[in-house]
């Protein structure tokens, strides 16, 4: 199973990187993951509103939200958060906020 | 516990009735053509160059014909009077632990389902039908990796295959509505949802409405510019069918129904299913077989459609808004399994000002690597990235900047291919060309502008 190592944390992942146990997410993780799987080196506020919204969206409903939500509860336009997410919200954003991977063809 | 241990752990556990009766189902699967394909190959090898695993990992697995053995060897050890007498001399296999461990591996990890060995094999063996009729026998033997089932799940309990909610989806349509309103500057641009006796009922990825639905803004802007009578509906509006990759004709064609049971809802004329390889497939040609039933109204791609529009003279474009170069990758089954390969060539002639083929193209094309479901399932990753270099260089050679693929499982294979080989590609739907070219009375949009949401 292949694992990382966030601090000396050794966490489960799938093959994609997504946890198999999101229950392990923390900021400093999404941090981690940033840079490992996004190559972003810096979280920005904006990234943070979006993995901080998508995190409680997950941690209430069990699922990831539609884009639309995401836009609409951090105020961004929807260009934006492609352009803050290279891989897009489902590989990118939902990662790092600790989701599971999201069903479908992503 | 990850994919893969979980199906090692069902694997050991099979009982030797069980392992019995996969064959059983397996001979119900295959049907008599089937049962000729399976004794059809002379081992030419022509096959292994035109598979893209092969020409990747260079392993003999790989090799279609090998692949087509690992579920021959079983077939022939019990269904032939020579396999039964003298196995040896067939290659013929007793269907056991280590067999059914080689069809995993060959049917669902190292096969897109396609087809590209088909068209090159001197016999005609349909090694796609083969390989669904092992997955389907997987599946039914409860040995379909956990994560590509729950797709088909997820679209069996809740009519999508993403779990979005009648709210949701409505709250989207609306919100791209409205976007769509203020792009092309005309508030009579609509998304009408549910229009009964509408002349085109169009339908979308789930993928788009969750997370890209700037595709489906582009195609509300070409059925405004068209003035197509058009709707969404309401319930039943995912044209997605992952019974095509778990081989489960039964669940396939309860996912199909959903469409079908929305065209007999609101009446319309023409099913269109947008851009989307396998579920044109599915709703094209295959529901029909699985349900027993031939629906009564056309079933057309968007692609189909908008060209019907150019040659109708319902859409104005200017093709000097993009002069990067353009190539266009052909979704298996849109092209080699679908039939529909020249339309969006000749719409994209029409939009771009420079467009090139990729080598090779149409039927001949080479899969993304994200095909047959390879996409759901994680265990597959690396060989699904490593299959893609295929298509990756491919698109290098041709120099383009931006990359047409009118699929959306497609784009997302894309898109990782992108990050991973560093092509530094744009990637489009076809209607996103289309709508950044059109030329509307009501707008003077300003050149160049960038609408891409895949790159």
């Amino acid at each position: 199973m292949p694992t990382i190592d966030c601090g000396g944390r050794q966490l489960d992942v799938n093959e994609e990187g997504f946890l198999l146990h999101p229950e392990q997410w923390d900021e400093e993780l999404a941090t981690f993951l940033a840079r490992a799987e996004e190559g972003l080196e810096t979280l920005t506020d904006e990234h943070w509103a979006v993995i901080r919204f998508i995190r409680s969206h997950f941690e209430q409903t069990h699922g990831a939200p539609m884009v639309r939500a995401v836009c609409k509860a951090t105020g961004l336009p929807l260009k934006r958060v492609y352009e803050l997410f290279p891989s897009g919200p489902a590989r990118g954003a939902c990662k790092l906020a600790g989701l599971p991977k999201p069903d479908g063809c992503v | 516990m990850a994919d893969n241990e979980t199906l090692d752990a069902k694997i050991e556990a099979l009982t030797a009735e069980e392992l019995a009766r996969g064959l059983d189902i397996f001979r119900q699967k295959l049907g008599a053509a089937g049962a000729l394909w399976l004794q059809t190959c002379v081992h030419c090898g022509l096959c292994a160059e035109s598979c893209h695993y092969f020409l990747t990992d260079h392993e003999p697995q790989s090799i279609p014909a090998h692949k087509l053995e690992q579920v021959a060897s079983a077939f022939r050890g019990r269904y032939t009077l020579v396999g039964r007498l003298a196995p040896a001399l067939t290659g013929a296999r007793p269907f056991d632990r280590d067999l059914v461990r080689a069809w995993v591996d060959a049917a669902f990890g190292r096969c897109s389902t396609c087809g590209r060995c088909s068209l090159n094999c001197t016999t005609g063996v349909n090694v796609p039908a083969v390989m669904r009729a092992a997955r389907a026998t997987l599946t039914e033997m409860g040995l379909i990796p956990a994560d590509l089932q729950q797709v088909v799940t997820t679209a069996l309990e809740t009519g999508n295959n993403m779990a979005i909610t009648r709210e949701d989806w409505l709250d989207t349509v609306q919100w791209i509505e409205e976007e769509t309103q203020g792009a092309v500057n005309d508030p009579a641009a609509r998304i009408p949802v549910d229009k009964h006796g509408a002349n085109i009922l169009f339908t979308v990825n789930p993928r788009e409405p969750k997370f890209f639905p700037l595709g489906m803004q582009a195609s509300a802007t070409v059925f405004y510019a068209a003035g197509e009578d058009w709707t969404v509906a309401s319930e039943g509006w995912d044209l997605t069918n992952y019974g095509l990759f778990s081989g489960n004709n039964a669940e396939g064609g309860a996912i199909a129904r959903n469409l079908l049971d929305s065209m007999d809802r609101l009446g319309c004329r023409t099913l269109v299913i947008g851009e989307c390889g396998h579920g044109f497939a599915s709703a094209r040609w295959e529901a029909a077989e699985w349900l027993r039933e031939r629906p009564g109204f056309r079933i057309i791609s968007f692609l189909e459609l908008m060209e019907d529009y150019f040659r109708q003279g319902r859409l104005k474009v200017d093709p000097s808004r993009l002069t990067d170069r353009v190539t266009l990758h052909d979704p298996c089954n849109t092209v080699r399994q679908g039939g529909i390969s020249e339309p969006q060539r000749s719409i994209l002639r029409r939009c771009v000002t420079d467009f090139v083929e990729m080598t090779p193209n149409r039927a001949e094309n080479f899969c993304c690597g994200g095909g047959g479901g390879q996409l759901a399932m994680a265990q597959y990753r690396d060989r699904r990235l490593q299959a893609g270099g295929v298509k990756a260089e491919q698109i290098r050679a041709t120099g383009a900047r931006v990359v047409v693929a009118p699929c959306h499982n497609c784009i997302d294979q894309l898109m990782e291919l992108n990050r991973e080989y560093k092509l530094g590609v744009v990637i489009k739907t076809v209607a996103e060309i289309v709508a950044d070219a059109l030329v509307l009375p009501t707008i003077t949009p300003p050149a160049g502008e960038d609408h891409d949401v895949t790159s």
